[in-house]
């Protein structure tokens, strides 16, 4: 701005510099506004004078809910769980806003030099809501609670590597655990949301944590409430309150936005956007790296011949289908996970619709004029759409989809891990995390019932390693084995799409999937 | 619809063996429908049962969700008690209702009345008022509509209630929403959200929409009945004769005709509370509202076992008695025997 307006009073100067100033001040201000365009400016205003506010109460109106509801932080379950749970608790790492792991409780989070054992220290001064100190024996109870024999919590197969009888305190923030085996990729699987610390005795009916917000009340299906921490060891938030409401319709959830009833709401579908800001309401449309793959079983004809897999994966033309379900939103995808992961393999060739090249594929393998049943459910924003788009594209190889919808609970019920030709969804997960969990001969998860020894290998030697660049070259190995024969199709990384009040400040993106930047509410206030 | 049997008292008497209290023949009506009904509840509850058995999945893999494993699958299955026979999964769920044990939700292991129960209170709350609103609306405008036959407003009153009925409830409902609540204007909440704990009749305004949508979706049905029925009763042969007599036309419409249009406007009155509860599954799911009908959604959904017998026997119990209620009625204002 020209600080010469400011100055420019009629008295003292004459009347000829007096029109010279302002007139000068009155370009400059138009220079100003005409450049930038008159709302921007108007928004670099607002946005100047906007300060945080202490206080108020934010309403979130979020889907992805139900009665199985919980806030145990080592046992979530469902979507909306992860709104909860990111208010009571911290991890020792977390993602930040780039879904890059970063150090969050643990003040050192170090292997040796082969893998095989881990240090842990926490920062001093943190304290629970309780009153407590945070010490290295609330890692150990959190860490043997979740895999405890007699009830495994959510996480445990994943802690198989941690020898957490041999677990040994060192000091009072400070522990050391061995590992059964080389366990290289600790610190990529601990921002997962099965692992937040909770204090020695904990009790999930009255939850404690470290987090920015403390407990007030539950009730499943229906509403829970959190309270400001004034001691938050991050900074305490600028919100007294957050009451998150269970919503199973995103129809009434941006109903509830419009009307003023919520502030808040989350996993919108990309044909909304356009209605909730013409309805005066704000749109994060996050490129996330959430995952909604297809799936082949790799096992299981006709996607046992790598051919057809190849084959199936050139005849989907993904900008078409990101533009028909996504409006164009998301981040093109080339058959790999983990994208933000540094180890992505960003030089691997992006693939395009190639129906030429998929049809002398599906003959070599006698696959000509295939017909293949294909299981969808509604278990993300425009998963079903994406199906029946994937049906009309086939068509033009001469591959005939049937689709069958279910329910998301039949979906996955007795039969999940078992469909042929499938979908499914998760959260971003970097990559080892993610190969463990999906890949191997023992995942959990499964869908492709991939099991290449080579890979698996490959696997265990990334394990060992612990030098970064020397992973980096081993799972770029890998995902050259994902890239040819593996049994997902990622056309692309769903957008996240969520809406706020106009009135709601400091909200973030991010990018794993998980919406707000992992609902990061701490730095939020409201007008 | 039957036609009502004239009513003689002013003109013939009868003899005093036809003269006996109408009592007795109640009494002998409810202990029959009540006993019945009992059989009928129970039916329900096997056939209910039975279906939930036949859905593929468990609450075990609600609960565990996409992450499950078999063996926490199994081992969930196991303490939730869905590792017996159903046979002796149903036995041991109706052994309990006798003691007053209603089980534990195996969604979340809360009571499964002190769940329900707070949502029973709303959901009854929001039936009582829609129904109350809609039979005092349906009547009044049916009495009206008949004493003004065929002339424009009827037609016009007639035409747009028929247009109405033949909305679906959640249409009716959404477009509720944008017009006052979410789009043109923002008068009205557009979600009926009640914090646990609170009371509907402490938060009226966020129930106008949802009794709204139930009241212009059971009123039409209501209306035509009663139009039709006063029509009737004021076109019978004794209303005639009751004018010729030179009664006034109060008189006629209060002493005469509306006794014989009252039985069936009792039916449709029972039938639009027996469409009310059923129907406000649908209210609930539009306005988010806190009722048995979006726990009955959620518990099917999440195949939470105790939640959905519950549910579906106290629905059932409110069928039968809502039943027994509306005859008693019908039976009382039927003057086929006297009173005096």
């Amino acid at each position: 701005m020209e600080t010469h307006l400011e100055d420019a009073t009629p008295d003292g100067i004459d009347r000829q510099q007096f029109l010279k100033r302002a007139s000068a001040g009155v370009l400059g201000a138009a220079a100003l506004t005409g450049g930038l365009g008159a709302d921007r400016a108007f928004a670099a205003l607002t946005k100047a004078a906007a300060q945080p506010k202490r206080g108020g109460t934010l309403r979130c109106g979020f889907a992805g809910g139900s009665d199985t509801d919980t806030v145990d932080g080592d046992n979530v379950v469902n979507n909306m769980d992860f709104a909860r749970v990111y208010q009571l608790y911290d991890g020792l790492v977390a993602y930040d806003e780039n879904a890059r792991v970063r150090l969050q409780l643990a003040e050192e989070l170090t292997p040796n030099k082969n893998a095989t054992s881990w240090t842990i220290r926490v920062k001093p001064g943190i304290t629970f809501h309780n009153g407590k100190d945070l010490t290295a024996d609330d890692v150990l109870f959190t860490l043997r609670r979740i895999v405890d024999p007699k009830k495994p919590l959510i996480g445990a197969p994943t802690l198989a590597f941690l020898d957490l009888k041999n677990a040994k305190k060192l000091d009072k923030r400070t522990c050391r655990i061995p590992c059964h085996a080389p366990f290289g990729s600790f610190v990529d699987t601990l921002p997962n949301y099965t692992y937040f610390i909770v204090p020695v005795g904990f009790n999930p009916k009255r939850p404690v944590g470290t987090g920015p917000f403390k407990f007030q009340s539950f009730t499943p299906g229906r509403q829970s409430t959190f309270v400001r921490n004034g001691d938050y060891w991050d900074g305490p938030p600028y919100l007294d309150k957050i009451v998150m409401t269970d919503f199973a319709d995103e129809e009434s959830q941006i109903n509830a936005l419009l009307a003023g009833q919520v502030d808040v709401i989350n996993f919108l579908s990309a044909p909304s956007i356009a209605s909730i800001k013409g309805g005066g309401a704000n749109v994060n449309i996050a490129a996330g790296a959430s995952l909604l793959q297809f799936t082949m079983r790799v096992d299981a004809k006709p996607f046992n011949d790598v051919r057809v897999r190849q084959a199936m994966r050139l005849i989907i033309d993904r900008e078409e289908m990101r533009r028909i379900v996504f409006l164009g939103h998301g981040i093109l995808g080339n058959d790999l996970f983990a994208y933000w992961d540094p180890v992505y393999d960003h030089s691997l060739p992006q693939r395009h619709q190639d129906i030429a090249k998929a049809k002398s594929l599906l003959k070599a393998a006698g696959q000509e004029n295939l017909t293949i049943e294909f299981v969808t459910a509604p278990m993300g924003q425009g998963a079903v759409q994406m199906a029946q788009v994937l049906a009309q594209q086939a068509k033009k190889a001469g591959v005939n989809i049937k689709l069958r919808q279910l329910t998301v609970t039949n979906f996955f019920g007795p039969n999940y891990l078992k469909w042929v030709f499938s979908q499914d969804t998760w959260q971003y997960f970097p990559y080892f995390p993610m190969v463990a969990f999906s890949s191997l001969a023992k995942s959990p998860a499964n869908e492709t019932h991939f099991a290449d020894p080579t890979y698996a290998k490959l696997y265990k030697q990334g394990l060992a390693t612990v030098d970064a660049a020397k992973r980096k070259a081993i799972a770029h190995e890998m995902q050259r084995i994902d890239y040819e024969k593996g049994g997902y199709i990622i056309p692309f990384f769903p957008p996240t799409i969520d809406a706020y009040s106009k009135k709601v400040h400091g909200l973030r993106e991010g990018k794993t999937g998980v919406p707000f930047n992992q609902h990061n509410y701490k730095k939020v206030w409201i007008d | 619809m039957a036609t009502p049997e004239v009513a003689r008292d002013d003109l013939v008497r009868l003899p005093a063996s036809r003269t006996r209290s109408p009592w007795r023949e109640i009494r002998a009506l409810v202990a029959r429908r009540v006993a019945l009904g009992v059989v009928t509840l129970f039916l329900v509850t096997v056939v209910v049962f039975a279906a939930t058995q036949v859905l593929p999945g468990n609450a075990a893999y609600a609960v565990l969700g996409h992450s499950a494993t078999p063996q926490a699958i199994s081992a969930l299955e196991k303490e939730m008690g869905l590792d017996r026979s159903a046979v002796s999964q149903y036995w041991s769920w109706f052994s309990g209702l006798f003691q007053g044990d209603l089980g534990k939700s195996l969604a979340n292991g809360e009571p499964v009345g002190s769940l329900i129960g707070p949502r029973l209170e709303n959901s009854a709350f929001l039936v009582a008022v829609s129904g109350a609103i809609g039979t005092a609306i349906g009547v009044l405008l049916g009495l009206w509509a008949a004493l003004r036959r065929d002339k424009p407003i009827d037609h016009v009153l007639s035409v747009t209630l028929l247009a109405l009925t033949s909305l679906p409830e959640f249409v009716v409902g959404i477009v509720l929403v944008l017009v006052f609540a979410s789009v043109l204007f923002h008068v009205l909440p557009a979600v009926a959200v009640l914090s646990p704990g609170q009371a509907p009749w402490d938060a009226p305004k966020l129930l106008i929409l949802p009794t709204a949508t139930l009241v212009i979706v059971t009123v039409p049905y209501l209306f035509r009945m009663v139009r039709a029925a006063t029509i009737e009763a004021l076109e019978s042969e004794y209303v005639e004769m009751a004018r010729l007599n030179g009664l006034s036309p109060l008189r006629v419409l209060v002493r005469h005709a509306l006794p014989n249009a009252i039985a069936p406007t009792i039916q449709v009155i029972g039938l639009n509370f027996l469409y009310l509860a059923g129907g406000i599954v649908v209210v609930e799911f539009v306005f988010n509202y806190p009722g048995i009908g979006q726990g009955l959604v959620n518990a099917v959904s999440d195949r939470d076992i105790p939640i959905i017998q519950f549910t579906v026997l106290v629905l059932a119990a409110f069928y039968v008695f809502m039943n027994i209620v509306t005859d008693v009625i019908a039976l009382l204002a039927t003057p086929r025997r006297l009173f005096r």
